[in-house]
């Protein structure tokens, strides 16, 4: 069984301030990114593209926080970071505060396939770029009116609207390819008013994105120095290689017992190594999507 | 190293685990205990001069009694972990604070990260080049900020508002470092630029990441790690010392610091996945850290060592290259300094 899911952000998602034409834009946004990574799996493509695929849509996407409509720091720029994995080597890419990458997970796959590294931040990571010939984008490409005045209204100390997918809000999939191969991936501008420099789990290898073959493949969105110090994406996997539990009972202790003691919450999409899917979360709503090769589709927001 | 001292100290480890306790002790009961690394490699009696191995052992012996006095003095593990790594940042033969590796740029990008085990708490920067203590800055993240990592130029504005003074480029840069980039670059020339990159390839010429474990009197366990990366590197590269799971972790149970090829290190979680297994299939710490360092990391290629302690004060000390400059002192009068496999 082959299968792709993907998540949008989670948080605080009221159902009453989500206008329906706006409701309609994210659906179809996630659809978008759901149908252009399965379409990979669907044509005997490899899990590793089809998570790019998926996220690379989302990036482009302004309504989600990755990529174009990215969170803005307090400085107002946009500061970008991006992790793949492809589970069956457990090779890994990721970069960390790019600010001039349109497509950051796919810089990280470029250094995952042409760099003996796994983590490049900042200028190093544009450097990076441009010598493997990526054209750099403005940061002006990124901002949009609705992130500038979400930054106004928090730097104000008023409560952001819910009106765009929640501050803390990342992008990600997560797929399972003919082959059983397992890959994940995670994009993300961050925190809205986030300190220049700081970076959330998403980058983080084992916090924000996972993938172990025979194992799971997983990727997270929330509060993300939670899901670093919970080490939380490996968590999930060592629960279910180490203990046996279900995919399903490993992400529920992690988000419900583990970050919720912490403090923490947000939400999780994974695969295990039979292509069943697992959302679940811990916030109010998550975006999220999953479609298999059994029949299953779905996009979801509540 | 023969077969035979290799038996020997296994059957030594083997018998010392044996007697320690399995079930956590009562807090008045178990001792305090620092276990401190300063880098993994290819460390050789044969090819080390009796002058640097004794200035690497007086460097390792000043770190270790830095970090122990804290405890000693009823100081949190935290404190400890901090005072040692300070102690291996201030000496120019670790590669971590002034005498780090040079980036294939030609200067120092320094990575940390320090870990509160009873919080869980941790605080991280990464490619800061103006912070003479980047384990100091670490503590900083944790304790001043709402964040877990700080990279680059946000991480030393960040260091600014908190009052920590910047100092130049050139403070970090040693001529030994300078000349060993240009054997790097030309080593480099050779190999494919996605093969990896050795760690410290000779004796002699310093080593790896530098490290500490504590814990303190009330049984909180603190992990750290500090480093300037592999030479050479990509401008921009950051390996696992700042990566809490990979290169430092620490639970109320757990603490892990480890020194090698990072990106092996990151792909494993090789820090976080010690304490999983420890938790999760009931193996010893020793059994677990040998597991790690000999099978997992070994299979996919990875050279390097880790430091390890739980908080009955049970400790390991492993590693799949040559040597690791390594030391531990605990209240139950043991204290140790070695660098090479025999366990010296």
């Amino acid at each position: 069984m082959y299968a792709i899911a993907i998540h949008g952000g989670a948080g605080a998602v009221p159902r009453a301030t989500l206008s329906p034409e706006r409701e309609q834009r994210y659906r179809a946004g996630l659809e978008a990114a759901l149908g252009g990574g399965y379409a990979v799996l669907e044509r005997g493509g490899s899990s590793l593209d089809a998570v790019t695929a998926a996220v690379r849509i989302l990036e482009d996407d302004p309504c989600f926080n990755a990529g174009r409509g990215a969170a803005l720091t307090r400085e107002g720029a946009a500061e970008l970071d991006a992790a793949i994995m492809d589970g069956r080597q457990q090779r890994a890419g990721a970069v960390a505060s790019v600010r001039h990458v349109k497509n950051p997970v796919e810089l990280a796959r470029r250094v995952m396939e042409k760099s003996r590294h796994v983590l490049l931040v900042g200028p190093g990571a544009e450097e990076f770029a441009l010598e493997e010939g990526f054209a750099l984008v403005p940061n002006l490409y990124f901002r949009t009116p609705e992130r500038q005045s979400q930054l106004e209204h928090e730097q104000r100390g008023e409560r952001v609207s819910d009106l765009v997918p929640p501050a803390k809000g990342t992008v990600g999939a997560v797929a399972c390819d003919r082959d059983g191969n397992l890959a994940a991936a995670t994009s993300t501008g961050g925190m809205t008013n986030k300190r220049p420099g700081r970076v959330g789990d998403s980058p983080i290898i084992g916090a924000g994105t996972y993938a172990k073959n025979g194992v799971c493949a997983v990727s997270a969105t929330g509060h993300g120095e939670y899901f670093i110090r919970a080490v939380a994406a490996h968590h999930v996997c060592a629960a279910v290689e180490y203990r046996g539990l279900s995919l399903e009972a490993a992400m529920r202790e992690l988000l419900h017992d583990i970050l919720s003691g912490l403090g923490g919450d947000g939400g999780l999409i994974g695969v295990d190594r039979d292509g069943r899917i697992v959302m679940d979360f811990s916030t109010e709503g998550m975006y999220r999507g999953a479609r298999d090769s059994a029949g299953r589709s779905e996009i979801a927001i509540y | 190293m023969t077969r035979r001292k290799t038996r020997l100290l296994t059957s030594l480890v083997l018998a010392a685990a044996a007697t320690l306790p399995a079930a956590p002790l009562p807090a008045a009961e178990h001792p305090i205990v620092i276990v401190i690394h300063g880098g993994a490699g290819v460390i050789e009696r044969s090819r080390m001069s009796p002058e640097r191995e004794a200035s690497y052992r007086a460097g390792l012996s000043a770190a270790l009694d830095a970090g122990y006095a804290v405890l000693e003095q009823g100081g949190s593990s935290l404190d400890a972990v901090g005072a040692a790594i300070r102690t291996m940042e201030d000496d120019p033969q670790f590669n971590a604070g002034r005498g780090a590796v040079l980036n294939h740029d030609g200067f120092c990008e320094l990575d940390a990260a320090i870990m509160d085990g009873s919080g869980p708490r941790a605080g991280a920067v990464a490619g800061v080049h103006h912070v003479k203590n980047p384990i100091d800055l670490a503590r900083l993240v944790m304790d001043k900020s709402p964040h877990v990592l700080l990279a680059g130029q946000g991480a030393e504005e960040f260091a600014l508002e908190q009052g920590v003074t910047l100092v130049p480029e050139s403070y970090f840069i040693t001529p030994q470092r300078v000349r060993e980039l240009e054997e790097a670059k030309r080593a480099a020339a050779t190999r494919a630029p996605t093969a990896p990159l050795p760690i410290r390839p000779q004796a002699g010429k310093g080593m790896g990441t530098v490290g500490a474990l504590a814990l303190d009197a009330q049984g909180h366990l603190a992990a750290g790690t500090s480093t300037g990366g592999i030479d050479n590197k990509l401008y921009g590269r950051v390996g696992d010392t700042p990566i809490i799971g990979a290169g430092t972790y620490a639970s109320e149970s757990c603490a892990v610091s480890g020194t090698g090829q990072g990106e092996f290190y990151i792909r494993q979680v090789v820090a976080y996945d010690i304490c999983a297994m420890v938790a999760y299939q009931h193996v010893s710490l020793e059994a677990a850290v040998h597991t790690m360092i000999h099978d997992k990391l070994k299979r996919t290629g990875g050279e390097g060592g880790v430091i390890a302690l739980d908080h009955a004060g049970n400790y390991a000390m492993d590693f799949n290259s040559a040597g690791m400059h390594r030391g531990v002192r605990d209240s139950r009068g043991h204290r140790e300094i070695a660098m090479y496999r025999d366990a010296n």
